[in-house]
């Protein structure tokens, strides 16, 4: 019975540390998925004044577009701007918010009384500022994530171009952008980023769309592709320029670049990450970004060759460093004393094949057998040694009992029978060359 | 390594009965010891960044200082050890040329059959181990063994440090190569250290001999026999006649000088022998960042509606600006929705009034309900005082319309 019980405590111990295994395997999944997962939509319904009688008399959209749903009404700024205050109803009516009737003072909450408030108002920009912080209302997770923002950060600093919500979104015009459900951003909208995007980035915008990402993107309607916020984010969009950004950017090119479910379509290697973390320059930043997110190196990452949103097919004849002279031209950012043979001393994510690289193919399967012949012979040496000094032991432990010490310069032709305990008579007490099993010792001069 | 015996006085020594022989100077003793420091420390800062993918290479590589140290410790480590082994070589080539010393380093045929006499013998085949010379068949593979190793990893660092002067001559293959060779030789160089050096000399039975330098008779009975059975013939390495030592010493010591010129300029060349990169970061995104669609598409404010033609703008009638105040300012409500019942759309509407009563009663402000409900203030879409005012002084006037 004791014998089973320990059976059942075995048994019930390895359960354990499965499940744990299990466990610990899934959440760590789990984890990565979620930090994949783009921050999206803590909007929730009870945030809003679904029950619009709640909030008392709520002045009807009709009533407002009575005066702004013609064209006409504008108001003067401080600065002399004209600020239109004209409101396309039918564009209202298609938006996001039109659609799901939401009154024109649930935003413009002051201007439920006439005549309305004044609108200090310095200039045409200053109004958007003041009125995009009433998004906070209802989305008030987004909008706390975009306070991370490098765009915040600008307007912090003063920089009034910066975007805020509505230079993205649209105000009146605000189209619904993912899936009411999944909250996943859908997937023709995803063709209309880089043009949004654009429309403060303008110079960036046309290296993106001539690179292979980008016209996929723009000419096939190919949203496989990443657009401005799958490498900058959504609303946290942070600083690019920052050494922690460069040491991630890898991981971030890997997420699709590793992906067979999606590289598998196009026949591109998914080798390309573990290949460039082999190496001198990704082995650098591996580390780097694991144990100093924050320093800099200038060992290279993804985008110091492919290009950051020029990025071109490897096999594009101008561009392209699957050619060794356009490979050179980057390796020359770095190693401006690099001739024509260096290129190749990357090995261009390959994994060494007769094929690709056999150099470096040869010496490694050379060493894989070098390595266990060398080591396999010491190793049985060493083993046979040890065999034979225990086998002795045990022996002599068994039939001999403990003998005196005898004198190991013991006169010549006496074989020691018993020698000292610690060390095993193993050497010729007298050697005799002229035995057949002997042969010539080569000492004499 | 050849031996070096200084003749039989210095080769044993007695101290009452016990028996030593000397198996290493002291300048061997301290030059083994550069060796293991160096050895130890490229193994291990080598390794760790062969397999620096594994936690505790990550442990190791922080606790060190981050992997550009590393490198640093590691670089500097070779130095040590390319000086030791160039000493080596100079040494060497002083017992070889000067004093003519024996190479008993070098493999010969005997040492094959020590091999198969020590096989037999753990096989229990044979009743004796092999009859060993100064230096045994295990020792010999693990010098030469070194001297290989060292001549490997010299060149194929040699290609890692510097990749541009050597793609300057060989194929850039040539790199990665030398990295896989480096990286193979290394496991099998402390592998090979733990597995047959650490049994042989320190698990087997603990050889001291490499830190006094000293040998006991049993010791040498046991692991160089043949040695012994020499050394008590009297069959030593002599030293070579003062005049003749003397003659080779004035030919050695100035090539020796040469040399030693020649290795330190190429140690000092190995290690600054490029610039191989940039020490600034590439810049990234070249392109300016902030570049604005020009102009910023607005949508130009559209013009206010003219007035109706043939009306006196500003008159103070019904048509000429008080149907305008009102649908400016009353309409949202006043209009088509006629809230209350009250429409102030037209001249009509406005004396039909809604439920409470005619909103204007023209020459009568006080019961027009319009001058009322603004007067007690607080309606939505309240009118300013001067509009009020002039709405006042129009109903006294008996609000005409035209």
């Amino acid at each position: 019975m004791r014998r089973v019980g320990k059976l059942l405590l075995v048994y019930l111990a390895c359960c354990i540390t499965l499940g744990g295994v299990v466990i610990m395997l899934t959440s760590i999944t789990r984890v990565s998925a979620a930090a994949g997962e783009m921050p999206d939509m803590n909007f929730s319904q009870s945030q809003l004044p679904s029950d619009l009688s709640s909030i008392g008399p709520v002045v009807s959209n009709e009533i407002c577009l009575g005066c702004h749903g013609k064209p006409g009404l504008s108001m003067k700024l401080f600065n002399g701007d004209i600020l239109d205050l004209f409101v396309d109803p039918d564009n209202y009516a298609a938006s996001v918010h039109g659609k799901n009737g939401y009154a024109c003072v649930q935003c413009h909450t002051n201007l439920g009384t006439y005549p309305h408030p004044p609108f200090p108002a310095t200039d045409s920009r200053d109004v958007t500022l003041q009125l995009t912080k009433v998004c906070d209302r209802c989305h008030s997770g987004e909008y706390n994530l975009t306070m991370d923002s490098v765009h915040a950060a600008a307007q912090a600093a003063g920089t009034r171009e910066a975007a805020v919500c509505t230079d993205c979104h649209g105000s009146h015009n605000v189209r619904q952008w993912t899936d009411s459900k999944t909250h996943v951003i859908l997937q023709d909208v995803r063709l209309d980023i880089p043009v949004t995007c654009s429309r403060c980035h303008f110079a960036i915008y046309q290296k993106y769309r001539n690179s292979v990402h980008g016209a996929a993107l723009t000419e096939e309607s190919n949203t496989d592709v990443p657009t401005c916020i799958d490498c900058h984010g959504v609303h946290n969009i942070g600083n690019p320029t920052t050494a922690e950004y460069r040491l991630k950017s890898p991981e971030l090119c890997a997420s699709c670049h590793t992906n067979p479910a999606i590289m598998d379509k196009y026949g591109i290697s998914t080798n390309v990450l573990n290949t460039y973390v082999a190496d001198f320059h990704g082995t650098t930043v591996t580390l780097f970004e694991k144990q100093s997110p924050d320093s800099q190196t200038n060992k290279p990452v993804c985008y110091d060759c492919h290009g950051v949103h020029d990025i071109s097919r490897v096999d594009d004849p101008n561009t392209g460093i699957e050619m060794q002279q356009n490979l050179l031209v980057r390796c020359k950012v770095c190693h401006p004393d690099a001739t024509s043979n260096f290129p190749s001393a990357w090995m261009s994510h390959y994994i060494p094949s007769p094929q690709h690289y056999a150099l470096v193919y040869y010496v490694n399967l050379f060493y894989k057998f070098f390595i266990p012949l060398v080591l396999g012979g010491m190793v049985v040496l060493v083993g046979l040694d040890i065999g034979h000094t225990f086998y002795v032991k045990t022996r002599r432990a068994r039939h001999i009992p403990p003998a005196p010490v005898v004198d190991i310069q013991s006169p010549a032709g006496v074989e020691p029978h018993d020698p000292p305990p610690q060390l095993e008579q193993d050497y010729e007490p007298q050697h005799n060359p002229d035995d057949g099993d002997q042969d010539e010792e080569g000492f004499h001069d | 390594m050849t031996e070096s015996t200084m003749g039989s006085s210095s080769q044993v020594s007695r101290s009452g009965d016990r028996v030593t022989y000397a198996r290493f100077d002291i300048s061997q003793r301290v030059e083994h010891f550069l060796f293991l420091l160096s050895f130890t420390i490229l193994g291990l800062t080598g390794l760790i960044q062969k397999f620096s993918a594994y936690q505790l290479s990550d442990s190791l590589i922080l606790a060190l200082g981050g992997i550009e140290r590393v490198r640093i410790i590691h670089h500097y480590s070779a130095i040590v050890m390319m000086i030791v082994s160039g000493y080596h070589v100079l040494v060497l080539a002083y017992k070889v040329f000067v004093l003519r010393a024996r190479w008993t380093m070098l493999p010969v045929i005997e040492d094959f059959q020590h091999l198969f006499h020590d096989i037999g013998y753990f096989l229990g085949l044979r009743k004796y181990r092999g009859y060993y010379g100064r230096y045994n068949y295990a020792e010999k593979v693990e010098y030469l063994a070194v001297v290989w190793g060292t001549i490997i990893m010299g060149l194929t660092g040699f290609m890692m440090w510097n990749p541009l002067s050597t793609t300057q001559l060989l194929p850039g293959d040539f790199i990665p190569a030398a990295k896989a060779a480096h990286g193979a030789e290394a496991i099998l160089a402390v592998l090979a250290i733990i597995v047959w050096h650490f049994y042989h000399v320190h698990i087997k039975h603990f050889n001291k001999s490499m830190f006094n330098g000293k040998l006991s008779h049993t010791e040498m009975m046991h692991e160089h026999p043949a040695e012994l059975a020499q050394i008590e013939s009297g069959q030593v390495n002599r030293r070579p006649p003062l005049k003749v030592l003397r003659r080779r010493q004035q030919v050695f010591f100035p090539v020796a000088l040469i040399f030693t010129l020649a290795f330190g300029f190429g140690v000092y060349k190995f290690a600054n022998f490029e610039v191989t990169a940039i020490t600034t970061v590439p810049q990234g995104e070249t392109a300016r960042v902030f570049v604005p669609v020009t102009p910023t598409p607005r949508p130009s404010p559209t013009p206010p509606p003219t007035l109706a033609p043939g009306v006196e703008v500003g008159a103070m009638t019904w048509d000429g600006y008080f149907a305008g105040l009102f649908r400016n300012r009353c309409s949202t409500c006043h209009g088509v929705t006629k809230v209350g019942g009250l429409s102030l759309s037209t001249y009509q509407d406005a004396l039909t009034g809604g439920n409470t009563g005619p909103a204007i009663v023209p020459g009568d402000p006080d019961s027009s309900i319009l001058v009322q409900k603004q007067s007690a203030g607080n309606h939505p879409g309240q009118l300013t005082i001067d509009e009020l005012d002039q709405v006042i002084a129009w109903i006294k006037a008996g609000a005409p319309e035209k």
